[in-house]
């Protein structure tokens, strides 16, 4: 059946290594002309003359590097060096598709074998030098020592200084403040589509930070007889439909409270303006607008799910990195007439939480592995008794008596969560004692669910269920990351 | 939902069906470039990985290809390569360059596209050597027969053609040495859909009726009458996309009875979910970690929308209905 390839190769051995090294020329050639298809055609036909040589490899490799086929870069670096293992470009061809890889501390292994070999090469220095920042900063970030530290960005902004141009006619703050007018027009803003001037957003930025700061881990309010407050579950940068939930319900007041549980940004195209917006109502509101941290709010998902690449390319990753320092002091659970406990996520993987530990929590940071922070963000209600591993490969699945051991302990009724899309809006599970709410209708344009709210009243704490539905938005797909909006699954 | 529904006229209708070839390579290209699976020719159609994925649409994705390649190389091994297959609406699909590595080529790998597609593919084959290399190697003369809207080779031929002028398709195949007594395993992913089911009945009549023993893989849309499926159907409408065959997409049974009630002997067919738990589960593991999934519910809900249809005649007695996952 392949007998026409076999020819065609015993042909080529016939005409011998010579030929090898025209066709390695030729794709140098067309590599010098960025043809990175045909060089990579050639370097494949040199490699069947001559499989042995690790030149040809290396040089593929570098050919599959930009036409960002890192995988194959990656491979063929490998095999050039099994080949040649003193072969100085293997290294950095290697070091290279693993950087792109995001393997960082392989790459930085690489680099030093480079260094090591041509102590005198500049390059090779500060290319190790690049990577073992990367590297450093990578076990920065995940070091869990409380004591370590960290620099803020807000220390290196000076926002005094930055100056709001006189053809912008958006919303400013007021005196510095966040005011009732400044919230209308920003929303207004928001919704037409324009960007709030970075100087708002830092001004709001380092304002929330500091508000937030000041909070304890686990927020306990009381709701008199006559107060109520509305309770939302996930947002996902669905702003028309936040908009939408304060046009149906009002906006936040003193006797309009809010609790928005979690998962503000991602996956939705206006994460930026939903987080803002929130925020803004914060400052405006501190003591009947309440934010509670959701698994969004963390840099691990806002890389991959579309916030940070909003900010960035809305505004800079400096101010990213200040989203990533306001989302670690979001409290983490919330407790309402010491009878309610609202988290995001859900319950522990261990019995015996109590409501004093929630309060310890050092929630500054990046959440763990593991542990009852993780668990407050991560889990899900199971139906059935015990304790599962959670489908999502982080924290755990409860059931109903874990449920019920937890709020006897605590004296409570119940908790409410998000976390999980579901078709009506809300659900809820283990009698009555686990809610789940979750305000994304239609989310991310695909599951067409409804979204929900609650209210709870101070006086009988029994909650209410109200549900909606998506409403229209522009059609704009989230920064850097192509959404389901755009991709509408198979086709 | 909406009761007002605008006209979406045939041309524009066309095209739209046409760009969701673009939409499969994109999504297919990303998704290997992130190791879901090899494809190292790919790339030839669409050079740049392009902008991110979301992780169920990469495990989707995966779930399509793996099922499809299962049930494809199963009838290359039962015939033991002594057939045709024919790839209705191949789109910029590399399958071809895939079986010539795994020395699993057919006699004979036939694809058919809209002429503007066709035209395309072409193009690229012609201009990128790891693409018309195999052809020349599998191709007994010097050169390859070819026009605007084909290409012709001994192992390998494309076809441009419209799937629902079915006369038509049949002339130019024939044309191009199809040999109806040869087992054939006809394919078609996400392309039955975009027809009228009349339309589509036509093109699996014909083939019940052209080949006596042949394998039908229909790979589409499944499910489509609940939220979901609404959605979907309303998100591509917007698109200007219609799905004009959503009838035969209402369950597992209206994608098997399509097939039973044109001429073929047996039908089966099962949605992508659970598809995705019959593939071999080391690997499910493996590209599950490449990507972490935020929202389970997301990939169940996709995978629960698609499904793998298989339907089977076989006057040679090869075994053909015992293929399966």
């Amino acid at each position: 059946m392949a007998y026409g390839s076999e020819y065609g190769s015993e042909k080529k051995m016939a005409e011998g290594g010579n030929d090898a090294e025209l066709l390695k020329e030729k794709a140098n050639k067309y590599f010098k002309e960025k043809d990175y298809e045909n060089a990579i055609k050639y370097y494949s036909e040199a490699l069947e003359v001559n499989p042995t040589n690790a030149v040809y490899y290396s040089n593929r490799s570098l050919a599959y590097l930009r036409t960002e086929c890192y995988g194959y870069a990656l491979a063929d670096a490998t095999k050039a060096l099994e080949i040649d293992k003193n072969y100085i470009k293997g290294y950095y061809r290697r070091a290279t598709s693993n950087m792109a890889l995001g393997k960082f501390k392989a790459a930085l292994k690489d680099y030093d074998t480079v260094v090591k070999v041509r102590p005198n090469d500049k390059d090779a220095k500060m290319k190790y030098q690049e990577c073992n920042k990367i590297v450093k900063q990578k076990a920065f970030e995940r070091a869990i020592a409380s004591d370590e530290i960290k620099k803020s960005v807000v220390d290196s902004l000076d926002i005094e200084s930055m100056t709001i141009e006189d053809d912008y006619d958006g919303p400013k703050l007021e005196d510095g403040k966040v005011t009732e007018t400044f919230m209308k027009d920003m929303m207004d803003w928001f919704k037409d589509q324009k960007k709030l001037h970075r100087k708002c957003a830092y001004q709001i930025l380092v304002q929330v930070k500091d508000l937030l700061s000041k909070l304890p881990s686990l927020v306990e309010i009381t709701l008199k007889e006559t107060e109520k407050i509305t309770i939302c579950g996930d947002t996902h940068g669905q702003y028309y439909d936040l908009l939408n939930i304060f046009k149906l319900n009002g906006l936040p007041s003193e006797t309009n409270p809010y609790l928005f549980n979690g998962d503000f940004v991602d996956r939705g195209s206006f994460s930026l303006e939903v987080i803002l917006t929130l925020f803004g109502f914060k400052l405006l509101h501190p003591d009947i607008f309440f934010l509670l941290r959701g698994n969004h709010e963390t840099d691990n998902m806002n890389q991959m799910y579309g916030f940070e690449g909003e900010v960035k390319a809305k505004y800079t990753a400096q101010m990213f990195q200040l989203f990533s320092e306001v989302f670690q002091w979001l409290p983490l659970a919330q407790c309402i007439n010491g009878k309610v406990l609202v988290m995001h996520g859900g319950l522990f993987s261990e019995d015996g939480v109590t409501l004093e530990d929630l309060r310890k929590v050092e929630r500054n940071r990046q959440p763990p592995d593991s542990g009852p922070m993780c668990d407050l963000l991560w889990s899900d209600p199971q139906p059935q008794n015990g304790r599962s591993v959670s489908k999502r490969g982080v924290s755990c699945q409860f059931g109903p008596d874990v449920t019920e051991r937890f709020l006897e302990q605590n004296n409570l009724d119940f908790i409410v969560r998000s976390h999980e899309v579901k078709t009506e809006g809300y659900e809820v599970t283990h009698s009555g004692k686990c809610i789940t709410v979750f305000s994304a209708p239609n989310y991310c344009d695909q599951m067409g669910n409804k979204g929900a709210y609650i209210h709870l009243r101070g006086s009988d704490l029994k909650p209410e269920f109200h549900q909606f539905t998506a409403v229209p938005h522009p059609n704009v797909k989230p920064m850097a990351y192509a959404n389901s909006l755009m991709q509408m699954g198979m086709m | 939902m909406a009761a007002r529904q605008p006209y979406i006229d045939s041309d524009t209708s066309d095209e739209a069906v046409r760009a969701t070839c673009d939409d499969a390579t994109i999504c297919k290209r990303f998704a290997s470039s992130k190791s879901y699976w090899k494809d190292p020719y790919i790339q030839y159609f669409v050079r740049s990985v392009g902008e991110r994925k979301a992780p169920e649409i990469n495990r989707g994705y995966y779930a399509r290809v793996q099922g499809v390649n299962h049930l494809l190389d199963a009838f290359l091994r039962k015939t033991q390569c002594d057939c045709q297959v024919i790839n209705l609406g191949a789109g910029l699909d590399t399958t071809f360059w895939r079986l010539k590595d795994e020395n699993l080529m057919p006699r004979k790998f036939f694809e058919v596209d809209f002429p503007t597609v066709v035209a395309r593919k072409i193009h690229n084959i012609k201009t990128k050597p790891p693409l018309s290399k195999p052809l020349i190697e599998t191709h007994s003369t010097d050169s390859l027969l070819l026009d605007a809207h084909s290409l012709d080779s001994d192992r390998y031929c494309i076809i441009g053609a419209d799937l629902r002028d079915i006369s038509n398709l049949d002339e130019k195949l024939k044309k191009f040495q199809l040999n109806p007594e040869l087992p054939t395993l006809l394919l078609s992913e996400c392309v039955l859909v975009y027809m009228t089911p009349s339309q589509s009945s036509n093109v699996v009549h014909w083939a019940a009726e052209t080949f006596p023993t042949a394998m039908f893989v229909n790979y589409e849309q499944v499910n489509m009458s609940d939220r979901f499926g609404q959605v979907m159907i309303e998100n591509l409408r917007r698109r200007q996309c219609n799905l004009a065959g959503v009838e035969a997409c209402q369950s597992l049974d209206t994608q098997r009875e399509r097939f039973l009630k044109t001429g073929w002997e047996q039908s089966d067919a099962l949605d992508m979910m659970t598809v995705y738990s019959m593939l071999p589960q080391d690997d499910v593991a493996r590209i599950e970690r490449l990507e972490f999934l935020d929202e389970r519910e997301l990939l169940q809900q996709l995978l629960q929308h698609y499904s793998i249809c298989w339907a089977t005649k076989d006057k040679l007695k090869l075994g053909l209905s015992q293929l399966a996952f």
